[in-house]
C-alpha cells in the first residue's frame, strides 16, 4: 500500500484528500502537513511514498517546498494539488521542479485517484 | 472542473506529455518579447529607460507603456505601433506545440475547438462596472467566475448584473478573504450568511450534515472556497494577460458593526442575487 502524505493549510482540504485517498485500499494517508516546511519535516520522518501538496500555503508556499524537496529528497512523488493549476506559469514551474503532476482545484476524487495511481 | 490553460488540457488528455508542454512554454518564453524588450529594439526606449520603467511599476500599479506615456518617453503612435508588433508577433501556446512538433496543425484546430467546449462553462457573462474603475474586465470576470463556481461547487445559484462603488461592506455573519498582488493588487471579500456558510460547507466536506463542525472547521471551508475561486480568478487573469499572485486566505465575523473601506482604497460590490434570498454579496477593495 502507498503512503502519501498531504500538505494543505486547510483542514477541510486535508479532510477530503484522506477521504478519497484512503477510500481504495491501495493508499493511506500517514500524516497531514500544514505548510511547505511542515511538508518537509513529515517527509524526513515519515519517509511517504508520495506528497500531495498545495501550492498557496503560509510559513512556507508549495514551490518553495517542491524546490527543496528536490534537492532533499528526489525519490519522493509529488504532486500539486492547487486552486493556480490553471495558471500556466505556475503549472511549468511545478512540473519543471520535478512535480509528477498537478491537481486542479475544485478536484474530482475520480481524477485525483487517477493521478495517484499513475505515479 | 476548473479554469484551465489549453496546454494543462491537452496534457490532462493525453494528447500531448509533460516534456513536450514544458518545450512549447521555453519556445514562448524565448520568443514573445515584452513591451519594453520591443521598444528597446526598435530604439525608442534606452536600456536606462526601461529600468526606469520599471523601478516605477514596483510602486505604481501602472502598465509599462503607460508609464513610458506619462514620462514622455514616447508618444501615442510609438506605443501603438510596440502594441500591433507584440501582438502579431505573439507565439501561442497551440502555435508552439506544433513547432515543436507535439501537435500538427489539423490537430491544433480540433483540441482548439474541444477545449472551447470544456470551458465554455466558464465564459465571462456580462456585469456593468462603474466607468471609473480601472480593470473592468478584470472585475467583470473575477464576479462571474464567483457566481458560476458558487454553482458547481455548491449548489447556490446568484446572479449579478451590475457592480456599485461602497464606502463599507453591510452588516454581514462571514467574510472569508484573499490579498492579491501582481498586475493588480487588492483583496477580494465574499461576505455570506451563516446559513450560505454552511451550505459551502456541506460541498467543501462532501457531508451531508455539518451542524455538529466547529466553527473552526465551517470557516475553514469558507476559507478553502475562497482559495478555489481567487486560483481560479488568477488562471483567467492569466489568460487575459494579468498576473495575479494570492495569498492565504482569512476570516472575519464583522456581524452588524459591517467593515469600513480602508482610506485610501476603494470599494466595489456586487450584491449577488440568491435563489431563496440569502444574502450574498462580493467587495473588492482596490487601490484609489
Amino acid at each position: 500500500m502507498k503512503r502519501v502524505l498531504i500538505a494543505d493549510d486547510s483542514i477541510s482540504v486535508a479532510r477530503q484528500l484522506e477521504r478519497i485517498v484512503n477510500s481504495t485500499g491501495e493508499f493511506t494517508t500517514i500524516g497531514h502537513a500544514k505548510n511547505g516546511a511542515e511538508a518537509i519535516r513529515l517527509n524526513q520522518s515519515e519517509n511517504p511514498d508520495i506528497i500531495m501538496l498545495d501550492m498557496n500555503m503560509p510559513v512556507m508556499d508549495g514551490l518553495t517546498a517542491l524546490r527543496n524537496l528536490a534537492v532533499l529528497d528526489p525519490q519522493v512523488k509529488v504532486v500539486m494539488v492547487t486552486s493556480l493549476g490553471g495558471v500556466g506559469d505556475k503549472y511549468a514551474e511545478a512540473i519543471r521542479l520535478g512535480a509528477r503532476n498537478v491537481i486542479s482545484k475544485p478536484f474530482e476524487a475520480e481524477n485525483v485517484l487517477k493521478v495517484l495511481r499513475s505515479l | 472542473m476548473a479554469v484551465k490553460f489549453f496546454g494543462q488540457f491537452l496534457v490532462e488528455s493525453g494528447i500531448v506529455s509533460q516534456e513536450n508542454l514544458l518545450k512549447a512554454i521555453d519556445l514562448q518564453e524565448t520568443s514573445n518579447l515584452k513591451f519594453g524588450e520591443i521598444a528597446a529594439l526598435l530604439g525608442m526606449l534606452s536600456e536606462a529607460d526601461v529600468d526606469r520603467i520599471h523601478t516605477i511599476q514596483r510602486t505604481e500599479d501602472l502598465r509599462f507603456g503607460d508609464i513610458a506615456l506619462k514620462l514622455g518617453l514616447l508618444n501615442q503612435d510609438q506605443m501603438q505601433e510596440i502594441l500591433t508588433r507584440q501582438k502579431n508577433g505573439h507565439l501561442y501556446i497551440g502555435e508552439a506545440l506544433v513547432k515543436v512538433g507535439a501537435l500538427s496543425q489539423d490537430e491544433l484546430k480540433d483540441h482548439l475547438e474541444a477545449f472551447q467546449a470544456d470551458q465554455a462553462a466558464y465564459a465571462t457573462g456580462h456585469i456593468a462596472i462603474p466607468g471609473d474603475v480601472g480593470h473592468p474586465k478584470l472585475w467583470e470576470m473575477a464576479a462571474d467566475l464567483t457566481c458560476k463556481l458558487l454553482g458547481r461547487v455548491c449548489d447556490i445559484n446568484v446572479h449579478s448584473s451590475s457592480a456599485v462603488v461602497c464606502e463599507r461592506i453591510e452588516p454581514t455573519d462571514t467574510i472569508a478573504a484573499m490579498a492579491f498582488a501582481g498586475s493588480v493588487n487588492g483583496r477580494y471579500l465574499l461576505a455570506v450568511s451563516d446559513t450560505l456558510r454552511d451550505r459551502i460547507a456541506r460541498a467543501i466536506l462532501g457531508e451531508k450534515d455539518v451542524s455538529a463542525e466547529p466553527l473552526e472547521v465551517l470557516d475553514d471551508t469558507a476559507m478553502e472556497f475562497v482559495n478555489i475561486v481567487c486560483g481560479n480568478i488568477a488562471a483567467k487573469a492569466a489568460q487575459l494577460g494579468k498576473t495575479m499572485e494570492i495569498f492565504p486566505p482569512a476570516v472575519f465575523h464583522p456581524g452588524p458593526r459591517g467593515i469600513d473601506v480602508p482610506s485610501g482604497q476603494v470599494g466595489l460590490r456586487f450584491p449577488f442575487v440568491e435563489a431563496t434570498g440569502e444574502a450574498v454579496s462580493l467587495y473588492f477593495f482596490l487601490p484609489a
